[in-house]
């Protein structure tokens, strides 16, 4: 079955920083393997180097999800799908929110367990060329070293996350925080055991979790109230998103119609739903509308599908029961 | 951000250049303690390791304590005791060591510190006067002292088992850790029944202490097969 709608197309410059974010997400993940095989070769017996080690399988959530969801930003609607494919980055953005929420969660009740037990972490030494060296000095080479990578590729990825309006590759550069930051507060600890301070990671990385706690559940908010359609906002939803006043402005510039009233949700990167317009004639219609369309769509480039339901008067019910469903 | 993470790489590496040997330090100061002054062992009695008798405490375990001892120039206070009640104190920071044949796997690992393994006990089948032991040990009948774990990776291999009290005189095939099989005279078979680690247990966190005891017993793994031998001779 066919519909009279376009299949909504990225713009030309929009198509390559989805390639690049794409790029970057493989980059991420190579990164992420490698660090998972450092920090599991120096980790030994110890518990801090666990909580690591799990934290960066974790990590792997968010760019999995995301490139899993982008192959579906370019599938057209079809029968079984006549809306299209790219909500499917939403569900990517609760994936990739949920495991930083879940990760904050786990460096917080493993630090406070383990400041209530006073565990005192055990680290052994290692024979290299013939000489007993201190794992923790090993550990804190792997943790610098897993500590570069996310951050320099969050920063990379925050500007793209902007750009194209990806919550759930800016979620993914949080968790590169997250990453980071955590590795610092290991490598803060580690110098603290050296020191004979055996409370000294611990600390490091309960202060950490909350700042990672509050980036996932700020997330995992939007991305639950994302699926419930609610009103657009900016990527670190923060705003909302003037767009949806934009489209009104543009639709009420046009001289026929009295009034607009406007309702946006976000499919994924995309803004779509639908215009109320009151005509003040109601001569050719038919081709005012479409005219109103190409006002609407041109207002900004995310915005597709948007329906445009001529109306009588603003007021509740006016619109009929089927068209303004709900109101 | 970033100059303070550039600041915590550099504190980080001035570390590892000149604080290599001082550190790490242990939080309850048992190296400290130890030096020039008492060293309390938990002795756990696991012969050749550590042998009970009449008066001092001997085998190869205790006799690698000794030599430590008198490197810190530390007196060694010998505390008798099951497993249980030496892990608990060791645990509390009660004892400073444990020794008693105590391997890698030990379930204790999650309460104490453990030093990495410094010898490998490895179970093989010793055969008498044949210089070329047979491949498989399927059907084949091999003695082992009654009680000892290696009985089952035996009969895992398909051999027949006879428990036997002791594995003097030797009339057939025998079970036993390569270092003994050696001590009898037996040919060892290239196929490895099971391998036991062997470590110290110490106080939790304490890595200035673990770091010291790994440098003595690396230096000393050469010597634990010949003190195992001549324990055992006795």
């Amino acid at each position: 079955m066919k519909f009279p709608v376009e299949p909504f197309e990225l713009p030309p410059d929009k198509r390559e920083s989805l390639r690049r974010a794409k790029r970057l997400e493989w980059v991420t993940i190579f990164f992420l393997l490698s660090i998972i095989a450092a920090v599991g070769l120096t980790m030994g017996a110890s518990q801090t180097m666990k909580a690591m080690w799990t934290e960066d399988l974790l990590s792997l959530v968010p760019p999995v999800a995301f490139l899993y969801g982008a192959r579906y930003l370019g599938v057209p609607p079809d029968d079984r799908f006549p809306y299209g494919y790219r909500r499917a980055m939403m569900i990517a953005f609760l994936c990739a929110a949920v495991a930083l929420f879940g990760f904050g969660l786990y460096i917080f009740a493993d630090s406070v367990a383990k400041l209530i037990m006073a565990e005192h972490p055990t680290i052994q030494t290692v024979e290299i060329f013939g000489r007993r060296v201190w794992l923790g000095w090993l550990m804190i080479a792997a943790l610098v070293y897993s500590a570069v990578p996310p951050f320099v590729l969050g920063r990379m990825k925050l500007p793209l996350a902007r750009e194209l309006h990806l919550k759930a590759l800016q979620t993914d550069a949080a968790v590169n925080k997250g990453d980071w930051l955590s590795g610092l507060a290991g490598v803060l600890g580690l110098v603290g055991i050296a020191y004979g301070y055996w409370w000294a990671d611990s600390v490091a990385a309960g202060v950490i979790s909350f700042e990672i706690l509050r980036d996932g559940f700020g997330d995992l908010k939007n991305s639950v109230a994302q699926l419930m359609n609610k009103r657009p906002s900016d990527v670190e939803s923060k705003e909302k998103d003037p767009t949806v006043d934009e489209v009104q402005k543009a639709l009420e510039r046009l001289d026929w119609v009295r009034e607009a009233r406007v309702r946006l949700r976000e499919d994924g990167d995309v803004l779509t739903g639908e215009a109320f317009v009151v005509p003040r004639d109601e001569r050719d219609l038919l081709k005012r509308l479409e005219e109103a369309n190409d006002a609407a769509h041109e207002v900004d480039w995310r915005l597709h599908d948007i329906n445009i339901v001529p109306v009588e008067s603003l007021e509740e019910g006016k619109g009929g029961k089927t068209r303004a469903a709900g109101a | 951000m970033l100059p303070r993470r550039r600041a915590v790489l550099v504190l980080a590496l001035c570390l590892l250049a000149t604080a290599c040997g001082e550190l790490p330090r242990d939080p309850e100061g048992a190296l400290g303690r130890v030096r020039g002054g008492r060293l309390r062992v938990g002795l756990v009695e696991h012969p050749p390791w550590v042998v009970r008798t009449e008066g001092e405490p001997s085998g190869a375990e205790v006799e690698l304590v000794r030599r430590l001892a008198a490197e810190l120039n530390a007196r060694p206070e010998w505390h008798w005791g099951g497993e249980q009640r030496q892990m608990e104190a060791l645990e509390r920071f009660e004892l400073d060591l444990v020794v008693g044949g105590i391997t890698k796997s030990t379930p204790w690992s999650k309460y104490v510190g453990l030093t990495g393994p410094y010898f490998e006990e490895t179970y093989a089948v010793g055969f008498p006067g044949s210089p070329t032991p047979p491949k498989s040990l399927k059907g084949v009948e091999v003695a082992v002292r009654g009680g000892d774990p290696a009985a089952y990776y035996l009969s895992k291999e398909g051999a027949t088992v006879s428990r036997v009290s002791s594995l003097t005189p030797v009339s057939g095939p025998v079970a036993a850790p390569t270092w003994e099989l050696d001590g009898l005279g037996l040919v060892a078979s290239d196929k490895e029944l099971h391998t036991e680690k062997h470590v110290w247990a110490v106080p939790p966190g304490e890595n200035g202490w673990i770091k010291r005891l790994e440098e003595f017993l690396s230096r000393e793994r050469p010597q634990v097969k010949g003190l195992l031998q001549k324990e055992s001779a006795r």
